[in-house]
């Protein structure tokens, strides 16, 4: 290849690395608010890694609650019974205004026996025979199962981060190769940090949805990160070392700028046409999947832009004052 | 520049509309009523019970019995056998022997209207009646999940019952000696008298051998056994020897199965929701070719031919199009996937697209920039998609059948997470061929068009 031209920079370079004050400020004032939440609410953690039982029945017209609990508690006696009641609409149903679900959520961290799943199923026909009370749904997973699925999550989400930064760190050798593969990780934790504070916000349990966004976000987060990285590799050797290296990154981001923001827009696009799907239909599966990776795609392409790469001009600047 | 032919454009465009159109719709002839697949569209995806609903289960053995590993494979063929003969062909099923459990899935068959799920998971757990009968007789037949078809219901003959399963002490596959290559099954029986009866009255006429009410086997009495140990000979091959040993153990399992969670998810995402998921998809790709076309003129109407191939090769990959690739089961973890490659896929179009209109900018020709932007590029768009290759394929390889961390977390923590790394790895293979490949020589073709040499169309500043 040969490289005779010279690389021209951009006529108005925009002064990121300037105004790193301001983003990681925005992003710790973020943290505190989830933070703070955090502490109040605590966190939810699905019965998928916890272990549990959640029921869910459906049933038409009015039912004294306290005797729906009441019939509930005493079908199962051992485990103590929290409940909720929402209106039934499913998709594709004709439901009318009157057809509701109660779900019923057994504390305890172990699942409750698969005959007294069926004995409360029994006992709430037999108290309400004019309700139509039907068993929709039921998950419970016993809770040593639920503890391995998370731990192995996170043991695979880890090994994976450390792959990803073993080959940023070989790839981007010419610009301190171990610095842009631990720079780019904090702006995974970013994310990840961000879509958790979402869950707790939103006081939804962490589930397997939870890791896919997550698993998601990472390798979005990761290819934008990777693309800025290359314009800065890539104006390193055409802009020559006497460029400052702040100045060096403000060019190649106000190159990738438009980039970031177009694949950032099309991503959002994709999903939110699945989210509004999930809210049309009122697919609960859905559009609790697609929230946090909407959210997740903001945050990567924003941790991308502010977090990694003027960390990594701080930590670069630093290491050339030693 | 190398110039590429001008037919280059359509040939490509051609073949990737094709492609994507027999993807969406698969291709099926009809004879009368026999309707045959001749390529799977998007209607042969078989969705996960996350999406279609279905039900969920462990089984563990009741009370404190460390089961062998024999045990549990015999375990698992029971239920394997009773999935079968309840008409589920479409299930998941892991035995765990590190941790003693079982776990099947399978989702909602169509048009189920009053299935019970309880009913169900009690009819796949009960203890498994293994039966030797005289003769071959059966009233039905079935299909299984490899179109094979299985015999159904005694009748006749066969509605008397010879051996009960209890006389079985072991079976297991074995080479067969005097038919080297071959394999058999060894039977150990514990009382030798009855079997020495049965083999005495029904020399050289068949035993049918049935789990509940399927036949497993019906071979023929070739020579009187007093010591109780019999061999069952044919053409089998490793495995099948291996799958009709664990049915036998199964009917003389020491232990009753015990349902340690169950789990049901209600079709919330029916046909008709999926259908509007469908919509989402459409909307999703109209919008993003419109973004693209006008931001990037003829780069990104060249895209966006290239993002259809991408979402054709991809359904493809999970349909079972293409033979190699069986079908695969989509679950929302698996939507998530293909969401992140459309979305690489889409940004490899905008990086290249990008490229070429700043080189377009900085005063060079169609041409040059074209091709300067084409190599620039190519590093950014080659590490993106690398490290994501990592990440699906540690995917693979934790939640996948080789399940790399078995040895600390046990077999059965395999999920449907494992959908994820595989679409996001079809993906991005999915990416290189349309994203970069088939994008860049539709480009480079078009180029060559003299009505379509203008900056203007590649996002230079107009002249």
């Amino acid at each position: 290849m040969n490289n005779t031209t010279v690389q021209t920079a951009p006529r108005r370079v925009i002064d990121f690395v300037g105004k790193k004050k301001i983003f990681f400020g925005i992003s710790l004032a973020i943290f505190a608010v989830g933070i703070i939440c955090n502490i109040i609410f605590g966190t939810q953690l699905d019965i998928q890694f916890t272990g549990g039982t959640i029921a869910k029945y459906s049933y038409t017209g009015q039912v004294d609650e306290e005797k729906l609990k009441e019939v509930a508690q005493n079908a199962t006696p051992d485990n103590q019974i929290t409940f909720s009641i929402s209106k039934n609409m499913l998709a594709g149903e004709a439901a009318s205004d009157d057809d509701y679900i109660v779900s019923l959520q057994f504390t305890g961290t172990d699942s409750i026996s698969f005959e007294q799943q069926k004995a409360v199923t029994e006992a709430l026909n037999k108290a309400f025979p004019d309700n139509n009370f039907e068993y929709s749904e039921s998950s419970s997973v016993e809770s040593s199962m639920g503890w391995k699925f998370f731990l192995k999550c996170i043991v695979a989400v880890a090994i994976a981060c450390a792959l990803m930064v073993l080959y940023v760190t070989f790839r981007f050798k010419k610009i301190g190769g171990l610095a842009a593969g631990m720079m780019a990780l904090v702006a995974l934790f970013h994310d990840v940090l961000i879509i958790y504070f979402l869950y707790i916000i939103l006081r939804m349990p962490l589930d397997g949805n939870f890791i896919a966004v997550v698993l998601m976000i990472l390798g979005y987060s990761l290819n934008d990160t990777i693309v800025i990285y290359d314009r800065i590799r890539e104006n390193r050797k055409t802009l020559g070392g006497r460029t400052p290296l702040g100045e060096l990154t403000n060019i190649s981001l106000t190159q990738v700028i438009r980039r970031t923001i177009l694949t950032s827009i099309s991503t959002l696009m994709a999903v939110a046409c699945v989210f509004a799907v999930g809210i049309i239909f009122n697919l609960d599966s859905v559009t609790r999947f697609a929230l946090p990776t909407m959210v997740g795609v903001v945050s990567g392409c924003y941790s991308s832009i502010a977090i990694a790469t003027p960390l990594w001009v701080v930590w670069e600047n630093r290491k050339k004052k030693k | 520049m190398k110039r590429v032919s001008k037919p280059v454009f359509f040939i490509t465009a051609i073949i990737i509309l094709a492609l994507s159109y027999f993807a969406i719709f698969g291709f099926t002839t009809q004879y009368g009523d026999i309707k045959t697949t001749v390529i799977k569209g998007i209607n042969d995806i078989r969705w996960g019970i996350d999406i279609k609903g279905g039900v969920e289960a462990t089984f563990k053995p009741a009370g404190d019995v460390d089961a062998t590993d024999e045990e549990m494979e015999a375990a698992k063929a029971v239920i394997e056998t009773r999935l079968v003969s309840s008409n589920i062909t479409d299930y998941e099923l892991y035995a765990d022997s590190a941790s003693d459990r079982i776990i099947v899935r399978f989702p909602w068959k169509e048009d189920e209207k009053n299935f019970d799920p309880e009913a169900a998971i009690d009819e796949i757990s009960a203890t498994a009646q293994l039966t030797f009968r005289p003769g071959n007789s059966y009233a039905s037949t079935d299909v299984d999940a490899n179109g094979d078809v299985v015999y159904k219901t005694p009748t006749g003959d066969t509605e008397q019952i010879l051996m009960e399963g209890s006389n079985v002490k072991s079976a297991s596959p074995a080479i067969d000696q005097e038919n080297t290559g071959n394999y058999c099954v060894a039977l150990n029986l514990k009382d030798a008298s009855v079997f020495k009866n049965i083999t005495e009255q029904y020399l050289n006429q068949t035993v049918s051998i049935w789990m509940d009410d399927i036949m497993i086997s019906a071979p023929t009495v070739s020579s009187v056994i007093s010591n109780g140990e019999a061999t069952i000979t044919g053409t089998f091959t490793a495995q099948e020897a291996t799958d009709l040993a664990n049915k036998i153990n199964a009917g003389a399992l020491p232990f009753k199965l015990e349902t340690a969670s169950f789990g049901t998810i209600s079709p919330t995402l029916g046909a008709s929701s999926l259908t509007a998921m469908a919509y989402a998809g459409i909307a999703a790709v109209i919008l993003i070719a419109l973004l693209m076309i006008i931001v990037f003129r003829l780069p990104g109407f060249i895209a966006t031919i290239a993002l259809i191939g991408q979402v054709g090769l991809m359904i493809a990959t999970v349909s079972g199009f293409f033979p190699v690739f069986s079908s695969f089961t989509m679950t929302l973890p698996g939507i998530a996937g293909l969401i992140l490659s459309i979305g690489m896929g889409v940004d490899a179009n905008i990086i290249t697209a990008e490229r070429i209109r700043e080189e377009l900018r900085g005063g060079k020709t169609i041409d040059m920039a074209i091709d300067k932007g084409s190599k620039n590029s190519f590093s950014a768009i080659f590490d993106g998609n690398v490290t994501v290759i990592i990440v699906a394929l540690i995917l693979l390889l934790v939640f996948g059948p080789t399940n790399i961390l078995s040895g600390i977390f046990g077999q059965s923590t395999t999920g449907t997470i494992y959908a994820f790394g595989y679409t996001l790895l079809m993906g991005v293979i999915s990416n290189f061929v349309m994203g970069v490949f088939a994008s860049r020589l539709m480009l480079r073709s078009v180029s060559g068009f003299k009505p379509l040499r203008k900056k203007f169309l590649y996002g230079g500043v107009g002249k």
